[in-house]
């Protein structure tokens, strides 16, 4: 992994990056949908859409990554650190608690997302698209756990 | 700071890959040492005459079944092979950045490389393909069949120690033939593991043979009266003076991609902060260690007054030199690191004598890449930071020879005219770049600059693997090249058969 502070991350700490974060959100939602069964559907697919996520975006690497393109030197000013979030669930937290610490989780993999894709855009084939995909699907969950926030509070 | 596992944990002994049996030899045995830590991680030998020779009867005996073998049965061992290589990429990957110094980034982007190879051969029902015509004369047709040779020699170089016997190996078993590798013996253990994979694929016996060896394995491959032709990549010296003046001796097909003096043109309306990271893999990836680095980057002041030019001059550098000075330095398998070491001390003492030589011819050191910094508590023996020259001339040793490692080379030119001039003077001829945001310029540049692979806002002009690997001038010696249909052609004859039926 890369060092907190660093500002220029190499693809490989990148995509390291990207497997520790869908990971550690895939496990996130499964705790939810343990926690809160009422939305344990949504939250189970939350969960498979990080593991399709990371798959996608770590596969595309592993069949572009070419030498012969600036890998090394396509993440100029990220710093991973900055990217980093709090995934771990108290157990006095009720759902308004846990679904705040979700849209937490999500702004700060949007923006991840959002600067890997427009840092390396220019550079490396076909990996931007990749971390398009990833903004897409993060996005629309945040609209859902507004909408599960929404409906929590009217009942 | 977190180093990757490695995936050799005890030295391992590399042996010979001869008929789909591992082999030991009676030669000398040397040690592959990685670079970056300094531990020994395999032996390997260096094999005898009598054994190199014997691997060619191997292969010899295995023609006429293989040749007989429908290209599509062909095609699936590469599939196969394709697949085996995928399942095992990161295991691979760190191999090579273990045996050569290469970031893991790098060596992913080698494995893939490598297998996008195999994907192409693959293709060979099509490839193969001839042509025909009825009637040449009422009542009879001709056409053209290609068919394999025989025994082919591939000798790796040590830069690419996966990927470059890739550029032949798979076109010319696809094609029917049988082929006797000799990986370089300072890193060869990536092409051991190959050799592992090719056995599950499903080669029979003798198609696909590993014999690791030195000068006199390739000597041997230079006399065998049944090596058909050889693929060899390295040194404008060795190819050119010993290889290819060989293989016109005894009658072989030869393909020699040799050294290179690579230079890359900004023009004024490049955009810098892309041209400065394109030059940073370019000059600086692999440690420079590659026939296609960066070796001149020629700034360009073409209907610039002279304030103009300075004032683009300055920004460049600016640029140029303050990302060079910060690219981290250290053990491959650090995700953080940029750049590795290079493949050996000797290799590192070469480059310093480099430096000390610009030095000495009046070039400004810039930036001296002797004073080494790395991430990580590694020995130095072979690491080199980043150097920078300006002021050089085309005609200095270096800004005219190959270094082959992390240097780069700044020269000024008044013109466009000018640029192409001193790259159409330098004796090498593999490949430049030009970075402009100008299609006038780009045409210009690729119409008339004498070198094979010329890229347009490209560092590094690697071509794919459905192209030829040109080269031209000291770059390259031979006809046809390797990659893609090319190579097709290299591992084949054209046979020409005019029929008629009474």
């Amino acid at each position: 992994m890369t060092e907190a502070g660093s500002d220029e991350a190499t693809a490989s700490a990148v995509m390291s990056f990207v497997e520790r974060l869908e990971d550690s959100s895939a496990k996130f939602y499964r705790e939810m949908a343990e926690r809160h069964p009422e939305n344990g559907e949504a939250f189970l697919r939350f969960a498979k859409e990080s593991e399709k996520n990371k798959t996608l975006i770590i596969r595309t690497y592993q069949e572009t990554i070419t030498d012969a393109l600036e890998a090394c030197f396509s993440f100029k000013g990220l710093k991973l650190g900055d990217y980093e979030a709090e995934t771990v669930l108290l157990e006095k937290n009720n759902i308004f608690d846990d679904i705040k610490i979700a849209l937490k989780l999500e702004e700060r993999a949007n923006a991840f997302y959002l600067d890997v894709e427009e840092r390396s855009a220019q550079l490396l084939a076909t990996i931007p698209r990749a971390f398009k995909k990833a903004v897409e699907t993060r996005t629309r969950r945040v609209s859902e756990l507004k909408e599960i926030l929404k409906a929590s509070a009217g009942s | 700071m977190t180093v990757l596992t490695e995936p050799i944990r005890q030295v391992l002994e590399i042996k010979n890959f001869v008929g789909n049996e591992w082999v030991g030899s009676k030669g000398e045995v040397v040690d592959v040492v990685n670079p970056a830590t300094l531990k020994v991680i395999a032996r390997a030998p260096i094999s005898t005459e009598d054994e190199f020779n014997a691997a060619v009867d191997v292969a010899k005996d295995a023609f006429p079944d293989w040749r007989r073998t429908p290209p599509l049965a062909r095609a699936r061992c590469l599939f196969r092979l394709k697949e085996l290589v995928e399942e095992r990429f990161e295991e691979l990957s760190r191999v090579q950045t273990m045996e050569h110094g290469k970031t893991i980034d790098e060596a992913r982007g080698e494995t893939r490389r490598g297998i996008e190879q195999i994907e192409v051969a693959a293709g060979v029902p099509s490839l193969m393909m001839g042509y025909n015509l009825e009637d040449i004369a009422s009542g009879i047709d001709e056409y053209l069949i290609r068919q394999p040779l025989g025994v082919f020699g591939i000798i790796g170089p040590f830069n690419f120690p996966f990927m470059v016997p890739l550029w032949f190996a798979p076109y010319a078993v696809a094609a029917g033939n049988c082929i006797v590798m000799k990986p370089s013996s300072e890193d060869p253990v990536s092409q051991a593991k190959l050799a592992e994979l090719v056995e599950e694929a499903g080669f029979p016996a003798g198609v696909w043979n590993v014999v690791n060896g030195g000068r006199s394995t390739v000597s041997a491959m230079l006399n065998h009266p049944d090596i058909e032709g050889i693929c060899f990549v390295g040194s404008t010296a060795v190819g050119r003076d010993v290889v290819y003046r060989k293989c016109g001796e005894t009658g072989k097909r030869v393909i020699a991609q040799c050294g290179a003096k690579n230079f890359l043109l900004v023009m004024p309306d490049a955009d810098i902060d892309k041209t400065v990271a394109a030059c940073m893999t370019s000059f600086y990836g692999n440690a420079g260690q590659r026939c296609l680095a960066g070796g001149n980057l020629v700034v360009v002041g073409e209907g610039l007054i002279e304030r103009e030019y300075d004032a683009f001059y300055k920004k460049v550098m600016n640029a140029y030199v303050g990302t060079a000075s910060k690219i981290r330095v250290g053990y491959g398998l650090d995700e953080t690191v940029q750049v590795g070491p290079l493949r050996d001390k000797s290799k590192k003492e070469r480059v310093v004598k480099f430096i000390e030589k610009g030095v000495e011819e009046g070039a400004d050191l810039t930036l001296d890449g002797r004073n080494v910094r790395l991430v990580g508590d590694w020995p130095k023996d072979c690491f080199l930071n980043p150097s920078v020259f300006e002021n050089v001339s085309p005609d200095m040793s270096v800004g005219k020879d190959e270094i082959f490692g992390p240097v780069t080379c700044v020269i000024r030119a008044r013109s466009f005219d000018e640029a192409i001039e001193m790259i159409d003077r330098n004796p090498y001829g593999n490949a430049a770049s030009i970075f402009t945001q100008s299609g006038r310029w780009a045409r210009e540049f690729q119409y008339r600059v004498q070198c094979g692979n010329v890229g347009v806002n490209i560092g590094i002009v690697a071509p794919m693997a459905f192209f030829p690997f040109s080269g031209m001038k000291d770059s390259f010696f031979g006809v046809l090249h390797g990659q893609g249909q090319e190579a097709i052609r290299f591992f084949t004859e054209s046979k020409v058969v005019i029929q008629r039926w009474f």
